[in-house]
């Protein structure tokens, strides 16, 4: 029995994905929950499982398709049934030839890029009103006279439209795009190799230079005492011996930070996109950065300020984990309110995070260290375990009085036990 | 052994479609061949159409004036014509353009062989010369091997009295009886021409209009004049047979209204239609498709089914004009070679060069009703021109058709002396999207007959003082 193997619903809002690997070829063998595909949405990888064991009879879908959730992507063949080894070997030929056979007569003509490329412009100009000259016009800047607004008397589009449409065009463009750079032949200077950023990290990179570009950040840099903080975590994880896995900062950092954003809502929102109204929201979701081998990315922990120590602790174990193996769903990497970049287990003192729009701030904790400090009502030196971070904050949003304020609230927080310890 | 050459850009045809497209592609410097069966370059319309026509046709217009004057005081004795001399004056003409383009080819360095051209494949061509079997490697190709004239199935073809406008052209005498078949462009200005020279002329045409597909009201006041010149008019009515008899005269069988009745004629012309030269071309080679009345279709782009390969003018269908063939020709020489261009003309104007001369461009009022158009139009009689009376031209005629909402120029139509040089200002008119307004502002110099388009246009806006237009 043939078997479709049909693309499951990816989450709230996602409609499709592109198909950025096929991890197995017609007449492969695969068993129940290989991995048969694997998919790329603006968000995520995922890994799509074969559902049942059997033999690839066909493939329905190619790398670079976007595909659909309720499409079907293979059709996998039950092993039990035996049958002729011949016809998954036929199979892709037939498909090759009867490609080749219906491109040929096409490819032989060989429109060139030169030839495609002057084709643009408007294919029918009979329901614009624009004199030749400027339909000429039109053509050689591939501008289709459709999407233009005449100026001219009665409303003809003139030469003057068209140059005003490219000089809004190039304002807008410039404002996303740098200008391309001239291509730089490295080779001349020594050996080099050339790799392929991964899906992920080409989306990332579009975004992080978009936020760059865009919000006019601005990053306050502080520290907190946690020497108390870092003996009721060591206390925990001791007296907990029954779980496998143990507490790390994390939780405790997301906790105090659900705490400062419920006392200061300006952090906890976004601007509208006309930048006239904040959006303030009632919900403490928190984004986590996750390094993973394909990119970096975000799932949202939900409800902070609902959960206790041990429930964020949990979550954080499973969706990192998960982040890690490509099997996160989408809509888990949607909703949050504020991001927490950690890297406190690498190094480094303090950095700049970049603000994930549209979130208003973002902090970044770096590795703490022990340090000898003066303490004023002891009057003696005392060595102190110290964690630097840094809150990145938009500007359009926030003043640096709040920012400084948020930080200086956020390190009295995580030296003050109390703060974990209600519930 | 066959030769081999490889170009870049293949031209089929050196008419004035397939040398207009020749030379643009060589002017953008790509590699051009262009290749024509005639030694004589500049194809129908140059050797045996539009301008040998329009030779004789200045003959007989001026030959009829030189008549009409004996009502304004001048009298020539009765015109004596040497045919010879006719028939030289012309070929004089056609051999002064045809070397003018051959010149023009080599100042181009674009390359001319004479020969028969039929496709081989998507990208070659084979040319039968006289010296030989030549292949013609290209990238592009296009096709601009026009038309010939259809003949009446089962009419005697190749009896020397049948005349087609080809034959017709070389005046080899003046048949004392002439029927023409076919009352379109080419039969009524040949007939005329014919007429002019002293054949006594009858034409008859099946449907009950000349000049089917124009307004009649432009077509009327030549209507009224080849009755004067013409033995008869025969409408409604078909050709059925056609009989050889002894002195080479025709006896012809034509079914009307009122029944069967024969007639005998010297010579017959037969202008019922052109079809497109597609036998030769071995098109079955390639992949190009025909559409269901045999024409190549193709896109705005001027491309074939096959992307490679361009067809323009005649070829890929109506109207068959020459000058939509040229615009036609330089268009896919344009996409052929890279330059951004589409054949987005909005209208291409029509003339027959008939005296008088009727011409129209963009939409015509029986095209309107047909496809229930709406449009308003502003008309113009020639009878209030002082130039048109002063020239005896008092019987022509201005229209224009306008948008009844944007007051656009829509359509215009003209009969009358120069119609076809004044129709000119409304296709420019359309192009430009001017509108009512527009045309009758624009100062038209006084007087001569292409005032007569600022004044249709002044009578539709009502502002006109020449003529007294009640209000409306």
């Amino acid at each position: 029995m043939i078997k479709e193997l049909i693309l499951p619903n990816l989450g709230e809002g996602i409609e499709g994905a592109e198909v950025s690997e096929i991890s197995v070829s017609i007449g492969d063998k695969v068993s129940l929950d290989d991995t048969v595909l694997v998919l790329e949405s603006d968000k995520a990888s995922m890994e799509i499982p074969a559902e049942n064991e059997g033999i690839v009879k066909e493939i329905l879908v190619s790398v670079g398709e976007t595909v659909k959730t309720g499409q079907a992507l293979l059709k996998i063949k039950h092993s039990d049934e035996k049958t002729d080894k011949k016809e998954p070997k036929e199979k892709p030929l037939e498909t090759k030839t009867s490609q080749k056979s219906t491109e040929l007569p096409l490819a032989a003509p060989t429109p060139t890029i030169e030839s495609e490329l002057q084709l643009s412009g408007s294919d029918t100009t009979n329901n614009v009103f624009a004199s030749p000259g400027v339909r000429r016009l039109s053509r050689e800047l591939g501008i289709n006279l459709q999407v233009i607004n005449g100026t001219g008397e009665k409303g003809r589009i003139t030469k003057d439209d068209l140059n005003g449409y490219i000089k809004i065009q190039m304002l807008l463009s410039n404002r996303g795009v740098p200008k391309p750079e001239p291509e730089i032949d490295f080779s001349k200077w020594g050996n080099i190799e050339r790799q392929k950023l991964t899906k992920i990290q080409r989306i990332t990179g579009q975004r992080l230079q978009s936020a760059w570009q865009s919000i006019p950040h601005v990053t306050q840099f502080d520290e907190a005492d946690i020497t108390e903080l870092s003996q009721y975590r060591k206390n925990l994880n001791e007296k907990n011996t029954k779980k496998k896995t143990k507490l790390t900062f994390l939780p405790f950092l997301m906790k105090a930070i659900s705490k400062v954003l419920r006392e200061r809502p300006v952090f906890n929102s976004s601007l509208d996109t006309q930048g006239e109204n904040l959006i303030i929201k009632n919900y403490y979701n928190i984004g986590v950065a996750v390094d993973t081998p394909t990119g970096l990315v975000v799932p949202v922990v939900s409800g902070v300020d609902k959960k206790n120590i041990y429930e964020l602790s949990e979550e954080l174990i499973d969706i990192s984990q998960r982040a890690r193996n490509k099997k996160l769903k989408p809509k888990e990497m949607t909703g949050g309110t504020f991001t927490i970049s950690s890297l406190g287990g690498v190094g480094g003192k303090f950095f700049t995070p970049i603000i994930n729009p549209p979130e208003v701030a973002i902090l970044g904790v770096s590795k703490s260290w022990w340090e000898s400090v003066y303490d004023q009502k002891t009057k003696k030196q005392a060595l102190k375990y110290i964690m630097p971070f840094s809150l990145s904050y938009d500007h359009r949003v926030i003043d640096g009085v709040a920012g400084a304020a948020f930080t200086k609230r956020f390190s009295n927080l995580l030296s003050d036990l109390s703060t974990f310890q209600e519930k | 052994m066959s030769k081999h050459k490889q170009v870049e850009i293949a031209v089929i045809g050196a008419g004035p479609g397939g040398y207009a497209a020749a030379f643009r592609a060589s002017d953008l410097g790509k590699k051009v061949v262009l290749i024509d069966r005639d030694s004589s370059l500049g194809g129908v319309c140059l050797n045996r159409g539009c301008i040998p026509s329009k030779a004789l046709l200045h003959i007989s217009k001026v030959m009829d004036e030189a008549q009409a004057l004996s009502k304004m005081g001048v009298t020539y004795n009765k015109p004596k014509v040497d045919l010879a001399a006719v028939r030289e004056h012309k070929n004089r003409i056609v051999n002064q353009l045809s070397g003018g383009i051959a010149k023009m080819a080599k100042a181009r360095k674009v390359e001319t062989v004479e020969g028969v051209a039929e496709f081989k494949s998507n990208n070659e061509l084979i040319v039968k010369t006289k010296d030989g079997l030549i292949t013609v490697g290209f990238k592009k190709c296009i096709i601009a091997s026009g038309s010939s004239s259809s003949m009446i199935p089962g009419i005697l073809p190749n009896h020397p009295s049948i005349l087609t406008s080809k034959t017709a052209l070389d005046l080899i005498d003046v048949p004392k009886r002439l029927l023409v078949v076919g009352g379109g462009v080419i039969g009524l200005e040949l007939g005329q021409v014919y007429s002019a020279l002293g054949s006594a002329v009858s034409v008859v045409e099946f449907l009950p209009n000349l000049i089917p597909g124009a307004d009649q009201d432009i077509i009327r006041p030549l209507h009224r004049k080849l009755k004067k010149q013409f033995e008869a008019i025969i409408l409604s009515s078909k050709v059925l047979k056609i009989e050889a008899k002894d002195n080479n005269s025709l006896e012809v069988t034509i079914e009307g209204p009122a029944g069967e009745s024969k007639e005998i004629y010297d010579k017959v012309l037969i202008a019922v239609g052109r079809k497109p030269n597609v036998e030769l071309l071995k098109l079955e080679n390639t992949d190009i498709r025909l559409d269901e009345s045999g024409f190549i279709n193709v896109d705005v782009y001027q491309r074939t089914s096959v992307k490679n390969i361009f067809a323009i003018g005649d070829i890929i269908g109506n109207p068959m004009l020459a000058h939509k063939a040229t615009h036609e020709g330089k268009v896919a020489a344009e996409v052929a070679s890279g330059v951004p261009s589409a054949m987005d003309a909005r209208v291409i104007p029509s003339v027959v060069y008939t005296d008088p001369e009727v011409a129209w461009v963009g939409l015509t009022e029986v095209e309107a009703k047909k496809n229930e158009i709406d449009y308003e139009k502003g008309e113009f009689p020639w009878a209030a021109s002082g130039r048109a009376i002063a020239v005896g031209a008092s019987q022509g005629k201005t229209k224009i058709l306008f948008d009844p909402e944007t007051k656009k120029v829509l359509g215009v139509g003209i009969v009358g002396p120069s119609a076809g040089d004044i129709i000119s200002e409304g296709a420019l008119a359309i192009e430009m999207g001017a509108d009512a307004v527009d045309v009758g502002l624009t100062v038209h110099p006084h007087p001569t007959l292409g005032e007569t388009i600022g004044m249709a246009a002044e009578a539709f806006e009502g502002t006109i003082t020449d003529l007294y237009v009640p209000k409306k």
